[in-house]
Order: C-alpha cells, then sequence, then structure tokens
C-alpha cells in the first residue's frame, strides 16, 4: 500500500515546503506548489479523485493514494470579496474564489490579481504560481 | 427517533445584561447567570447535579459549581461547533435526566466575547489539527474570517435563487425592529432602515457590516429538569420536545465548500428531520422561531432547512411581514443576535423560553410550539420547545 502524503517524509524545513500549518494528510498539496504544480488526490482502490485532502477514500474507503496533477482550468463556482479585518500577507479588498475544476473537483483559493467587480459565479479561471514571502502559493486568474 | 420526547423541561432562565464591556470575569457572568435561573425555576443551588456548556465556553463547569455551592456533581459534557452547539446542551441534558443519570442540569454560556476575546478576527499560528490544518488550507487563500466563509457560502446561494443584498437587508430590518422595543437588547431604541444597512460598510461581500451579529459581553443559563419535577415548580414547564445535532455528508466547520450545495441549509434539514420526526410536528404546528444569525442572511437559508419555506423561497416570505411580531411566523422576537445580543445562540433559547410562559416583551398570541437553532455552515443543533394545552 503506497501512502502519497509519506512520499519524501523529511522533516520540515524538511517537509519539502513552508506552509505554517500543515500535517502529512496536506504536505502533498504545498510540496506541489513548490514545484508549480497543483495536485490532488487520486484513489489507489477506486480511482476517485478527492479535493480537501483527507487520509482515505469516501468511496471506497482505501487508505491507498498518490497525488495527481490538475489542469489548473475551471469555473468560478462562489466567491467573496473580503474587505475587513486586515488580513495578514494579502491586500483588501481581498477576492476569494470556489472553483470547479475541469476534473471534477473543487478547490478554494486566493484570486487577488484580478479586480474583484470582474469576478463571477461561472466565470472560467486558470491556476497560476507564485510565492507569498518564502511560501509557495497559487491562485486563480480570470482564463 | 429519539425517545425523550416531552420527558423533561426548561424550568428556569437567567441571563445577565448584555454589554461591549461587562466589567467583571466571565466566570463571574456564568455564575450570574446560573444563580439567576435557579432562582427563577426556584431551585436549590445544592440540587445541581449537571451542567452542560460549549467548548469554546471559558467557564469550567467545577469552578461554577465551586460558586454556587453545589454538592455532587455527576454529569458534565461539552459541545463543540462554536455556535453551531447551542441546542446540544439541551439535547445532553434531556438524554442525561431522561436516562435517570441527572436531575437538575444547567446548561450556560458566558463570555466576554467583546472585551475580552473577539471572535472573527483571522485564525493562523496553530497546531496541526484536524480542524487546523483545514482551517489554514483554506487560510492560505486568504480565506480566514467567519464572515468570509459565510458570505462565500451565501453568494451562491444568491445566484442560486435571486436573493439580494436588500434581502439580506429586509431581515436585518426586522430584527432591529424587534430589538427597537426589547430594553434588554443592546440596540433598544435603536432601529434601521434598508438605506441604513445597504449604506453599510463591506465586511465580506457579499455580507455588510449591518449582516453581522454584534460583539457581546454576557452570560445566560437554563435549568433543566424532568417534565414531573417541572410541574411541581413555580414557572409554567417549558417541555424539550425534540432537541438533535445535524451535521450530514460534506458538512464542515465553516468550511462546507466541497458538497453539493455550499449553502448553510443541509445541516438545518438534517436536524429538522430528526426534530419534527421526535416531536411528531410538521413546521406548521410552529408558531414561533428563533433562527441564529450570527450573520443576518443566513436566517433566509434556515428559513428553508427547517421547512417554512420552499428552497428560494425565504426571500419573498420575509418581505411579505411574516417574520414579523404580527406575522404568522414571527422569527427572533428578541431582535435576534444582530439585535439583542451574541451569546452563542442562548439567549435566544431564553427568548423561547418567555414567548411560551407569555413573558416576551415582544409577546407573540397563542404560542405552544417554538422552533429554535443553532449556528448554521458548521455541524448544528437544534429544538423545538412546547407547552402543555
Ligand atoms: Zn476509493
Amino acid at each position: 500500500m503506497a501512502y502519497g502524503g509519506d512520499a519524501g517524509g523529511e522533516a520540515v524545513a524538511g517537509r519539502g515546503h513552508n506552509a505554517p500549518c500543515s500535517n502529512r494528510d496536506f504536505d502533498f498539496f504545498y510540496r506541489g506548489l513548490e514545484a508549480e504544480q497543483l495536485l490532488i488526490q487520486k484513489c489507489g482502490g477506486c480511482g476517485a479523485l478527492r479535493s480537501l485532502p483527507t487520509p482515505a477514500c469516501a468511496e471506497c474507503r482505501s487508505f491507498d493514494w498518490q497525488a495527481v496533477p490538475v489542469s489548473g482550468e475551471g469555473r468560478i463556482h462562489s466567491f467573496v470579496i473580503h474587505h475587513y479585518p486586515p488580513l495578514p500577507g494579502f491586500e483588501t479588498p481581498h477576492p476569494i474564489a470556489v472553483v470547479d475544476l475541469a476534473e471534477g473537483v473543487r478547490l478554494v483559493a486566493a484570486m487577488d490579481g484580478t479586480a474583484p467587480d470582474d469576478l463571477q459565479v461561472g466565470a472560467p479561471v486558470t491556476a497560476e504560481f507564485l510565492r507569498r514571502g518564502d511560501v509557495a502559493a497559487y491562485r486563480f486568474r480570470l482564463s | 427517533m429519539a425517545d425523550f420526547a416531552n420527558k423533561t423541561a426548561i424550568a428556569g432562565i437567567g441571563a445577565t445584561e448584555f454589554s461591549k464591556n461587562s466589567g467583571r470575569s466571565e466566570l463571574r457572568l456564568a455564575v450570574e447567570a446560573t444563580l439567576t435561573a435557579l432562582a427563577d425555576a426556584g431551585i436549590d443551588p445544592s440540587e445541581v447535579d449537571g451542567m452542560s456548556s460549549f467548548t469554546m465556553d471559558n467557564n469550567s463547569e467545577q469552578e461554577i459549581f465551586r460558586a454556587i455551592g453545589g454538592r455532587d456533581l455527576k454529569f458534565f459534557t461539552r459541545i463543540p461547533q462554536g455556535g453551531g452547539g447551542t441546542c446540544g446542551p439541551l439535547q445532553q441534558a434531556a438524554m442525561a435526566i431522561s436516562t435517570g443519570v441527572a436531575n437538575i442540569v444547567v446548561c450556560y454560556r458566558a463570555m466576554n466575547e467583546r472585551s475580552e476575546y473577539r471572535f472573527g478576527t483571522p485564525m493562523s499560528g496553530l497546531p496541526p489539527t484536524s480542524d487546523n490544518v483545514v482551517f489554514a488550507y483554506h487560510g492560505f487563500a486568504g480565506l480566514m474570517t467567519p464572515a468570509a466563509m459565510i458570505g462565500m457560502m451565501m453568494r451562491r446561494y444568491m445566484h442560486e435563487t435571486g436573493a439580494t443584498s436588500r434581502d439580506f437587508a429586509n431581515y436585518s430590518v426586522v430584527a432591529r425592529k424587534h430589538a427597537a422595543t426589547n430594553p434588554n437588547a443592546f440596540f433598544y431604541g435603536k432601529p434601521i432602515t434598508v438605506e441604513d444597512h445597504q449604506a453599510s460598510r463591506m465586511i465580506a461581500d457579499p455580507l455588510r457590516l449591518l449582516d453581522c451579529c454584534q460583539e457581546s459581553d454576557g452570560g445566560v443559563a437554563v435549568v433543566v429538569v424532568s417534565a414531573e419535577r417541572a410541574r411541581a415548580l413555580r414557572q409554567k414547564p417549558v417541555l424539550i420536545r425534540a432537541a438533535a445535532q445535524g451535521s450530514p455528508a460534506g458538512t464542515l466547520g465553516l468550511a462546507s465548500f466541497y458538497r453539493a450545495d455550499i449553502s448553510p441549509r443541509d445541516e438545518c434539514a438534517a436536524a429538522a428531520r430528526q426534530l419534527y420526526e421526535t416531536a411528531r410536528m410538521t413546521p406548521k404546528d410552529i408558531q414561533v422561531a428563533i433562527l441564529y444569525d450570527h450573520f443576518g442572511p443566513t436566517v433566509l437559508t434556515s428559513l428553508e432547512g427547517y421547512g417554512f419555506c420552499a428552497r428560494g423561497e425565504a426571500k419573498d416570505f420575509i418581505k411579505g411581514g411574516n417574520i414579523e411580531v404580527d406575522g404568522t411566523l414571527p422569527v427572533n422576537t428578541h431582535g435576534g443576535q444582530l439585535g439583542e445580543a451574541y451569546i452563542h445562540g442562548m439567549n435566544g433559547v431564553a427568548e423561547a423560553v418567555r414567548q411560551l410562559r407569555g413573558q416576551a416583551v415582544n409577546q407573540v398570541a397563542g404560542v405552544h410550539n417554538v422552533l429554535v437553532s443553532a449556528g448554521s455552515g458548521v455541524p448544528t443543533s437544534a429544538a423545538i420547545l412546547g407547552i402543555d394545552g
């Protein structure tokens, strides 16, 4: 049985990323960003994709999974513009979106860099990679 | 189906004043509310043998118990999920008393949320517990506050139903109208208009300042006993007809973004199914609803989740005046948490009791059953309270 989340297994500085609060279920995601890859979990038992990392597959209960890259293409399912209070690490107003990925799973991501007034439910978006300080990150922009 | 229906009752309620700075410790607020509730019930504090609260409450049961002169505490439990926990302690008390584990259970919530422990501030720098890694994963996107998380949910609801910010304003206006005639409300004598709401600043677009509950200091306690014992006490017994928790598939703490319907409605519907089955009732049997308003717009999804409106119809139901004191289903007659105070919904439980006793300032005529809900957008809880006859 392969445990994708344990691949590497370095200590942090050695976990392969600098995201501030993670565990061994989530590390793969942040490590992917270091390599400018958007990764999600694919069940080794039934092949189901799942987003929001979790240790077991809700479809078949398998613990076997791999991190696979996704396209980063999707559409805005919903969005919010954070105005107040000030956000550590982000300018306000700050847009955030729930995105339906082309692969059929959802991600929640920042959309800073896009004018808040330009966000619309249903709008096509594309992931892009950036760094926030020493942390590898990603966000969506309008396609 | 739960078999504790109507076997227990709320025999006493107590509260401190609601303010922005209580000027005393949270523990003192908890003790004051507890002693007031016991006096209201006519029960000697030495008889208390059970206590239930929220995991977020900072006041330990043994410290309250010490202060009230308790003798033998046999049952103590806590309910998680912040404001989603409001009716969990009622369910705990009903189960404990109806099974003989305890006899007199105090449910309490006291906080200096405004003056000492403000919520709604960005969450970061936490140990990697199962909840915190999820908060951090979303915080990584800049999604860090309850207002933004609920705003995300409500934006989708607006898209699907055509509800607008003005529809949200209509709820805020009613809450503040009810608070305006409630001397215990922080916003007593301070009604607002739709225009006031529309002019208030954005907090997490689509949520404006006047969609958000207040930050409050205060404490509320209720005393639960067997229905039989309650009938021998000084207040009219308010029966716990049903109490339930609800967390259907895909429900997460302010993060149910991965289920089909991200609006804060599924968890309400899950609690509602249990309530109506246990109480053997339908929404038509409810005369008043106390619907949790950490953010006013969630009253729309709660009206639908608890079966008072069909999906998407809540905006017109509110606009039609139905939730006002003289409407078909008065809602949050104390002013809600937008208007009275934000004590994690426990002040709403107290209002439900007052409506059933006939002691509310904005009293509705002919109240026999009241539905009380807890915070939505998180695993939730709710109860149906009622009186005989
Ligand atoms: Zn599977």
